[in-house]
């Protein structure tokens, strides 16, 4: 049975919408820089759906939690990861065994399997973003492997890293909006952190290896 | 009080190591380790007494924290001296090793200290900054490939389980309105209510996401590197203390999916990953080059044990493997300790190069050989024990074919571990390498860790046995 969707609901399904096909332009992006643009316009979004969530079940904390995470995630990591690319070779190559149009079926499989995965559980969802939320969360969360997999460079790990916890952050402030403000704040700042660690990494293996290549992780096995 | 002293110490100390210089700072993580010991074990016993408001289970899951951590923390008072780091160690990464090592022991003190299950994803994601930071520590190509490994792979892995946290709450809303607290006694209180796909999804996710952490297989392959590339105190706390944390949330998980959807779907996806992770870690430990990547796939070999009798159901096998944690992370930070010694003395890891540890290391080689032939189930160390119980408890129920298969996987891992052993620690020395040792903090730590692997096959205290029970019930058995 169809449901008559309200106008802040049709304007959250968009921004769902829009979330992903963000998401899903990673898998075209070669340039390290494109990837970070894709993950800071990603989290301005989700800030957005955070706002939204905050004013219409007028949980006051959400509206903070949404400007917290436009100006860390929507500003602060973004230049942060820019600053990090500098000095570093620009383009982020695919496995040769995977094009372009092979990774977007293999991430629209991915999402076809949130889908069926969503519509098994009848869920209470939310008023805000009904019935769409989890399969958006989920669809978020299992193409950031997917963009994790395919590109063996540690800034794309990063960036699919931060779009996956993108994917998590807007499944919690839709299907549990009622999570406690302080572990909102928790999620934020462990990810920060997280970051920052990264960044460690990123940079010790610039200076070992004199590249972010991935490929150059091959000497423990077995 | 209790345990907020058992986080403020390990807080405290690793606060004062970024300042103290480490000679002073080693003495009191030496200190921090046995005191925290001391009040884990103090608030063991009045669990087992239904007092302290802890329940059993988080009480039970501190122990392998007490057990790893105050040794770890005496043993680090020899670690950060000449032998393990150069005469001449550069003494930032001595202080940011000490600072690091005690944050790292907080933090794996606080997840069985939570029942809040958002703040149990949070803090199992804090152990897993700083274990990446540890491991990364000794700045060679390997450990930052395993620490790069083991923060992407733990991290994504623990991204799984948040979303079982959200879909647990969002089965919650429900019964308990929209804005609650995620606290694992208000879901059992409520079981019956929740929606059983939801319930199960939740725990999927959670066996995937957590069980990364635990080192579960086919989520395992970051286990391995971060273990054998870190620094030797990292390793055996990663091993010890930190696959037991995840168990722990795992088994929060499974306590709320037992109560509302019976154990089925918990002992079918238990028996999964613990066969799997079996099969793995004992055919693995047969080609193993390296001493600490050895000891690694026993451990996911342990987790796959343990895995296995939380699957049988029987409260026998569930028994077994809540003891079977204990005993290896008592085992496991043995065999860490001393492989960390040995490998130091012929500097080099490589199995091949390592024979007559035992005439080397007189006693770091002989409590080597020990823990090793307790990670093998030889009796009549406490493995064999609880071994034994996950056993008999399988062999009691309908699986008991698997309970046979689980034996035969146990005999291919003993043989690999046996035959390790017998040829690090046996034979003949190389001429080259400096024979004794004197070293009294870390033959005090792993004289401390080989009582408890020795005394727990011998007898199990009355209090523990009260946890076992306690905590096992709080799991539910089959149903």
């Amino acid at each position: 049975m169809l449901h008559q969707l309200t106008v802040p609901q049709a304007l959250a399904g968009t921004i769902a919408m829009l979330l992903l096909i963000v998401q899903l332009t990673l898998f075209r992006s070669v340039v390290v820089a494109e990837f970070i643009r894709v993950y800071a316009l990603q989290s301005w979004l989700v800030a957005a759906i955070c706002f939204g969530v905050g004013v219409t079940e007028r949980a006051w904390d959400l509206v903070v939690l949404a400007f917290v995470t436009l100006l860390f995630k929507g500003i602060l990591l973004p230049r942060y990861m820019q600053s990090l690319a500098r000095g570093i070779s620009a383009r982020i190559e695919l496995p040769a065994r995977i094009n372009v149009l092979l990774s977007l079926v293999l991430a629209g499989a991915l999402i076809g399997l949130s889908i069926l995965t969503s519509i098994q559980l009848p869920l209470h969802y939310g008023a805000f973003l009904p019935r769409a939320d989890l399969a958006a969360a989920l669809a978020m969360v299992f193409t950031g492997f997917l963009v994790a997999i395919l590109r063996p460079n540690a800034l794309a790990q990063v960036v699919a890293f931060l779009t996956l916890e993108n994917g998590l952050f807007f499944g919690t402030i839709t299907l549990a909006p009622g999570l406690p403000f302080v572990i909102g704040i928790l999620l934020l700042i462990d990810v920060l952190v997280a970051v920052v660690v990264f960044a460690v990494l990123v940079r010790a293996l610039i200076e070992q290896h004199a590249a972010a290549s991935v490929t150059v992780f091959e000497s423990l096995r077995g | 009080m209790l345990p907020a002293v058992v986080i403020a110490i390990p807080f405290a100390t690793a606060l004062s190591s970024l300042v103290l210089p480490s000679r002073v700072s080693r003495v009191l993580t030496g200190i921090a380790g046995a005191a925290t010991a001391a009040c884990i074990a103090s608030i063991a016993l009045a669990a087992a007494n239904g007092r302290g408001g802890l329940d059993a289970l988080s009480a039970l899951f501190l122990l392998p924290v007490g057990i790893v951590y105050g040794a770890v923390g005496i043993y680090s008072t020899w670690y950060v001296r000449a032998e393990s780091i150069g005469a001449d160690g550069d003494e930032r990464y001595r202080r940011e090793f000490l600072a690091l090592t005690n944050a790292f022991a907080c933090a794996e003190v606080v997840v069985p200290l939570l029942t809040n299950m958002a703040g149990l994803w949070v803090a199992l994601e804090v152990t897993t900054i700083l274990a990446a930071l540890l491991v990364r520590l000794q700045g060679t190509s390997a450990s930052l490939e395993a620490a790069w490994k083991y923060i992407l792979i733990a991290s994504c892995g623990l991204a799984i389980g948040l979303v079982g946290v959200v879909v647990l709450y969002a089965a919650g809303v429900g019964p308990l309105g929209s804005r609650y607290s995620p606290e694992w006694g208000q879901y059992i209180a409520i079981a019956g209510r929740l929606d059983p796909n939801a319930v199960r999804l939740a725990f999927l996710l959670a066996l995937i996401g957590f069980g990364t952490k635990m080192g579960l297989a086919p989520m395992h392959t970051w286990l391995p590197d971060a273990h054998g590339a870190g620094p030797t105190p990292t390793s055996a706390m990663l091993s010890g203390i930190l696959l037991s944390d995840a168990l722990y949330v795992i088994v929060r998980f499974a306590a709320i999916t037992n109560d509302a959807v019976g154990s089925g779907m918990t002992r079918k996806l238990f028996f999964i990953v613990g066969l799997l992770s079996l099969f793995v870690g004992a055919f693995f430990l047969l080609q193993q080059r390296d001493i600490k990547r050895m000891l690694a796939y026993s451990s996911i070999e342990h987790m796959g044990i343990v895995a296995c009798g939380l699957a049988f159901g029987a409260p026998l096998a569930i028994l077994g493997a809540f003891l079977h944690m204990v005993n290896h992370a008592a085992a496991k930070g043995l065999a860490f300790l001393s492989a960390g010694r040995i490998a130091a003395r012929y500097e080099t890891r490589e199995i091949d190069k390592i024979s007559g540890a035992v005439a080397v290391l007189p006693i770091s080689g002989t409590l080597f050989a020990f823990a090793g032939l307790a990670l093998a189930g030889m009796p009549p160390f406490g493995v064999f024990r609880s071994e034994l119980m996950i056993l008999a408890g399988g062999f009691s129920t309908d699986d008991w074919p698997i309970a046979a298969l689980v034996l035969g996987l146990l005999l291919v891992a003993f043989a690999g571990i046996v035959r390790w052993v017998m040829k690090l620690t046996g034979g003949d020395a190389p001429k080259f390498v400096r024979r004794g040792e004197r070293d009294i903090g870390a033959i005090g730590s792993m004289l401390l860790i080989s009582l408890v692997v020795l005394g727990l096959g011998l007898y199990v205290p009355v209090p523990l046995e009260h946890l076992l029970a306690r905590a096992a019930f709080i799991l539910g058995g089959r149903g």
